[in-house]
């Protein structure tokens, strides 16, 4: 709040004035809460302390908040890069002077919507093999179950292979959150490589499914992890993958902030000197803005889908 | 920390031998959000040093297999003590005292939006720490022998009914504990108050520093946190004073009931431990490799949703009691949860980083190792939260070389940078970039030195708050390999020490900006005045200097 | 003078910021309502929890009257606050004393109810789980009341000899504030223990 005058007369700065009646009362309630382990002397005058504080300290703000001025000292603070000495490159004025980057992104939300997507068509090859090596389509969902139900652990194939409804409940709850969280860090990360969704969700989708889910599960659900079919699993994996990927890339990117700083030719044309840039690299030192991702928009080809 | 004399315009050179007295006035009735920020640091320092010693004398005691270098008494209390000094009066007040010091900085304000208030809770919580330690003299009664509260830093119940543990030293643990809990609510709502109302002209939220969003965070869990364990707290008054029934098993209270309250405050506790330290992270990364943070919005929306997943994880502290195998699932689901939202940040660190011009200067070292610890005791973290493989290792040396990987290797690290860059700001001196490399290298040698081993005995099923074991067991080596790692560790942090002090008197001038930094603290004076900023700043992006310095290429350009 | 990061803005925008004693108190209104949260949670994991009695059903009468009282209290302070804002000082005394008294009916109430059932029902904090948690939730909003009660009586007192004026109106709607708070605890208070804890 800048408002009850801040400004003091002239050249100064109105402060809170200083106080030792906040301490006090601090004091005092330390004093009583003392006293109920020593004595109640102790106590008493704790209270005393107490009241008193909050008598000074009321008066400190009532009726007026008490300030008191504090001169400004005359002090040169220049603020300036320690690091612009180095000449950088004459550039054309619209040019970005620092690697923007992405121009063009995809919005977290379609990272949420593959990894649904992408949990969804992952039962299928989970389905199929539950189906081709035991058949009952049930045994895959009560294996992932199974992490839940600890007393499931022992539990023979047999037991796998019938349904239960708690088993789906529990397979349903541990598969839909961890497509959509796998799908949500996916999200998170597309900012950092905007271009190929489909190569990094078939490769980095399994990744980061392996890696979050199953590896803790190798603990969590050592039923899960003796009877696991790595072949099969692994398909799976690339069956999120793929189409979380796909369904990440059915979705328009959006422009990046970035976007506004480009000069209107290369709006237009979205295919200008940003390769160049990367090629005639300035003091890294200038570089604000993310480097090292690469440019969102090297050709116009991204529009049509890469891959 | 050393005291300092401030560029305000009273206290201008007065007759020297006044100067001590008058000094201590001015701290003790000051309201300045700066010096209220130095004195929380100065008290955290002083009890890290002393709870620090506690570790060394327990570390001496398991060193070796049957040792009896202090007695079983003693090393329960020690135990006790260390664990509720760190929590309550080491690691709360460095973390309230950068953010009293920074946010109003980092805001363009010239105070906090109470400043009474805030003083009254520093010396609140101040009081609280001595009347814990008062215990070593009074906790019988001021007229029986002392001695410390012996029941451990989370206080199960029924060791704190009054048959088990006669006298006053639980009662001590107790009032220190709610004092403190009173002081840390009043700075957190200042805090919230603060960067709600005082932020300076163009600072909209989105444009705030993230550090002064973590701290919003923070301090709005602490409200949802530390409240709770008040009124835990009262009900142990008032079973201990006046005799009611809350934890009293024998007439029908539940045990059970304490632990579930502790941890509700217990597990975002340790949250609000840790986000400052993100906060941290969050200004020192992007400056050291000359890049701005990657994924803003990301990272705010990280933290807080790690805030509202942290409430609703506290039972995997309880997968021992027996919960069931519904809350089991639910728990463990939940905790590994919250690695969602910690993954986005690591991987937004690791995108800032990626790239950059890095400058490895002693505060970005201490960042990179908290980069990579915090990783490692994230995954241990997870470990422990699948029930069953809790049920293995909870309240084992595991459990404790997991939260000392995250307390120490995680937040100690950042608290490190964060002083090593700020230091300049603070005391107007650079720290020595050579002593500072010396102490990192040996504290991180120390730090993995115990806390990677102290994972073995743990695995072998060494059970914490141990007093002594036999030689047989084979954890003989590892914990003389741990309690070797402690030594190393302190010395590097009397190094630290001395560093502080030397630099403070000898140290070269640092300047307004000493890292060509882009927020508005090093826009004034080092130490800045007590004004602050002599003109009220305005602001049209997240980088403001970075706008200044470059006004061909403004930052707002870009947002 | 130190130059501090002035960037001349585009537009000049009014630059208005939430009114700290509001957010304070939004603050600490969370923090307190965290800690009542604890006791009743506490209350109803030990409700019916008793090996004996006396039990909630058997001694325990709805105390209507009185909660009345304090809920109406709400628009009495809402008022002294809106005629305060307006300049009518003497209204708002009138209100505001009006407040005082209905609080003060209020506590004089649970008094009673207190004495009744310590000397007529033998309760109290040590007999039973019941008395632990009854005392010490209703005890808790008990002393909320007392310490609002005494800051409105501290706001009648100035209102009286006349040195609060429209200038205070911020403080006396955060204190207002407060005091909602209180009656809004009561609510669920008296949901809690009288209604379905009987
Ligand atoms: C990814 C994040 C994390 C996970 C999944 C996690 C998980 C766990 C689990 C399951 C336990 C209980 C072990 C037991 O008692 O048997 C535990 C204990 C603990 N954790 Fe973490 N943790 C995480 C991060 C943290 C952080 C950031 C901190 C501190 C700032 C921390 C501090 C502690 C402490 C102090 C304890 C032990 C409390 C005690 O028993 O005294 N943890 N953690
Ligand atoms: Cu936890």
């Amino acid at each position: 709040m800048h408002d009850d005058a801040t400004h003091g007369q002239g050249n100064s700065v109105l402060l809170p004035r200083p106080t030792a009646w906040p301490m006090a009362l601090a004091l005092g309630l330390s004093l009583i809460f003392a006293g109920m382990v020593t004595n109640v002397a102790v106590a008493a005058l704790g209270l005393a302390m107490t009241l008193a504080a909050c008598v000074g300290w009321f008066r400190q703000v009532l009726p007026h908040e008490a300030h008191v001025p504090v001169a400004v000292i005359a002090e040169e603070v220049e603020i300036a890069s320690a690091r612009t000495l180095i000449q950088r490159p004459q550039r054309s004025a619209s040019a970005a002077p620092r690697k923007v980057l992405p121009v063009e992104t995809f919005l977290i939300g379609n990272g949420i919507r593959g990894g649904i997507a992408g949990g969804l068509a992952m039962t299928v090859p989970a389905g199929i093999f539950s189906v081709l090596k035991y058949h009952s389509f049930w045994y895959a969902i009560n294996l992932l179950a199974a992490g839940g139900f600890v007393d499931w652990a022992s539990a023979s194939n047999a037991f796998l292979c019938q349904f239960h409804l708690q088993g789906l409940l529990a397979a349903l709850v541990i598969h839909g959150l961890t497509s959509l969280l796998v799908g949500l860090l996916y999200g998170a990360m597309l900012p950092m490589f905007p271009r190929y969704p489909i190569v990094t969700a078939g490769f980095m989708a399994p990744l980061l499914m392996t890696g979050i889910m199953f590896s803790a599960l190798n603990i969590l659900s050592p039923i899960l992890n003796q009877r696991i079919d790595w072949p099969w699993f692994i398909l799976s994996q690339i069956a999120f993958g793929l189409v979380c990927g796909y369904v990440v890339n059915l979705h328009a990117k959006v422009r990046t902030p970035q976007f506004q700083a480009l000069s209107f030719a290369e709006r237009a044309g979205l295919h200008s000197n940003l390769v160049e840039l990367d090629g005639s690299q300035a003091d890294p030192s200038q570089t604000g803005v993310q480097r090292g991702t690469q440019p969102g928009t090297k050709n116009g080809d991204k529009e049509d889908g890469a891959l | 920390m050393a005291v300092q004399t401030t560029t305000t315009a009273g206290t201008t050179q007065a007759a020297p031998r006044r100067l001590l007295l008058e000094v201590l006035h001015d701290w003790v009735t000051t309201v300045d959000h700066k010096k209220i920020g130095l004195m929380y640091i100065g008290y955290a320092l002083f009890f890290l040093v002393v709870a620090g010693c506690q570790a060394l004398l327990m570390r001496i005691q398991l060193a070796v297999p049957n040792n009896h270098f202090v007695s079983p008494q003693t090393f329960d209390s020690l135990f006790t003590m260390h664990g509720t000094t760190m929590v309550f009066f080491v690691g709360m007040p460095i973390l309230f005292g950068f953010g009293n010091y920074l946010v109003p900085l980092m805001i363009g304000a010239r105070d906090m939006a109470f400043p009474r208030l805030n003083a009254f809770s520093f010396w609140i919580s101040a009081f609280g720490g001595m009347l814990l330690y008062f215990s070593y003299f009074g906790a019988s009664g001021l007229y029986g022998a002392g001695s410390a509260p012996d029941v451990g830093w989370f206080a199960y119940a029924p060791l704190t009914a009054q048959i088990f543990s006669p006298g006053h030293s639980t009662d001590y643990w107790t009032l220190a504990i709610l004092l403190s809990g009173i002081g840390n609510i009043g700075t957190a709502l200042n805090i919230v108050a603060t960067t709600i109302c005082m932020r300076c002209p163009g600072m909209k939220l989105n444009r705030m520093p993230l550090l002064v969003w973590l701290y919003l965070v923070t301090s709005c869990l602490a409200f949802v946190t530390i409240s709770p364990l008040t009124a835990a707290q009262i009900m142990l008054m008032l079973d201990r004073y006046v005799g009611s029934h809350f934890f009293d098993t024998q007439a029908g209270g539940s045990a059970v009931l304490w632990m579930h309250f502790f941890w509700i405050f217990g597990h975002p506790e340790v949250y609000i431990l840790v986000l400052p330290a993100f906060a941290f992270a969050n200004e020192i990364i992007p400056v050291f490799s000359r890049k701005a943070i990657f994924g803003y919005p990301a990272m705010v929306a990280a933290s807080v949703g790690i805030g509202f997943i942290s409430l609703s994880v506290w039972a995997h502290h309880m997968f021992t009691v027996g919960l069931g195998p519904g809350p089991n699932t639910f728990f463990t689901l939940a905790t590994m949860v919250i690695a969602v939202p910690t993954g986005i940040k690591i991987f937004n660190w690791l995108a800032t980083i990626w790239g950059g011009k890095i400058h490895f200067t002693v505060a970005m070292m201490f960042a990179t190792g908290f980069l990579f610890q915090f990783l490692i005791a994230g995954l241990t973290g997870i470990m422990l939260s699948v029930a069953p493989f809790d049920w293995q290792l909870g309240n084992s040396y595991f459990v404790v070389a997991h939260f000392h990987y995250v307390l120490v290797g995680a937040i100690l690290f950042m608290i490190f940078s964060a002083f090593y860059y700020w230091f300049p700001k603070m005391s107007g001196r650079m720290l020595s970039e050579r002593l500072g490399k010396w102490h990192f290298w040996i504290f991180l040698i120390g730090f993995h030195l115990t806390f990677d081993f102290m994972h073995v005995p743990g695995l072998l099923g060494m059970p914490r708050r141990i007093y002594t074991y036999e030689a047989d067991r084979g954890w003989m080596i590892w914990n003389m390999i741990v309690s070797s790692g402690a030594v190393f560790q302190a010395v590097a942090t009397l190094l630290f020490v001395y560093n502080m002090v030397w630099s403070y008197f000898k140290g070269p001038i640092a300047g307004p900006d000493p890292w060509d930094a882009w927020t508005l603290e090093w826009s004034t004076a080092s130490p800045p005045p007590a004004y602050n900023f002599a003109e009220v700043p305005t602001v049209e992006s997240r980088r403001p200097l970075w706008d200044i310095k470059h006004p061909e290429d403004p930052d707002s350009r870009y947002e | 003078m130190s130059q501090t990061a002035v960037i001349p803005q585009t537009a000049n925008e009014a630059w208005i910021l939430p009114s700290r004693g509001v957010v304070g108190m939004a603050c600490l209104i969370v923090a307190e309502s965290a800690i009542f949260t604890i006791f009743v949670v506490a209350y109803l994991y030990y409700l019916g929890r008793d090996q004996r009695g006396p039990t909630p059903r058997q001694v325990l009468d709805l105390p209507l009257f009185t909660s009345i009282c304090l809920l109406s209290s709400s628009l009495t302070v809402h008022l002294a606050v809106a005629a305060l804002h307006r300049g009518r000082r003497h209204a708002c005394s009138l209100w505001l004393a009006a407040t005082v008294l209905l609080g003060s009916i209020f506590l004089g109430g649970t008094a009673h109810e207190w004495y009744t059932l310590i000397y007529r029902d033998g309760l109290t904090i040590q007999t039973n789980l019941f008395g632990t948690t009854f005392y010490s939730l209703v005890g808790l909003h008990a002393t909320h009341v007392l310490v609002g009660l005494a800051m409105l009586s501290l706001a009648l007192v100035f209102s009286l000899n006349g040195s609060m004026s429209a200038k205070h109106t911020g403080r006396l709607e955060v204190l207002s504030l407060y005091w909602h708070f209180v009656d809004a605890v009561w609510v669920v208070v008296f949901t809690v223990v009288y209604v379905l804890g009987r």
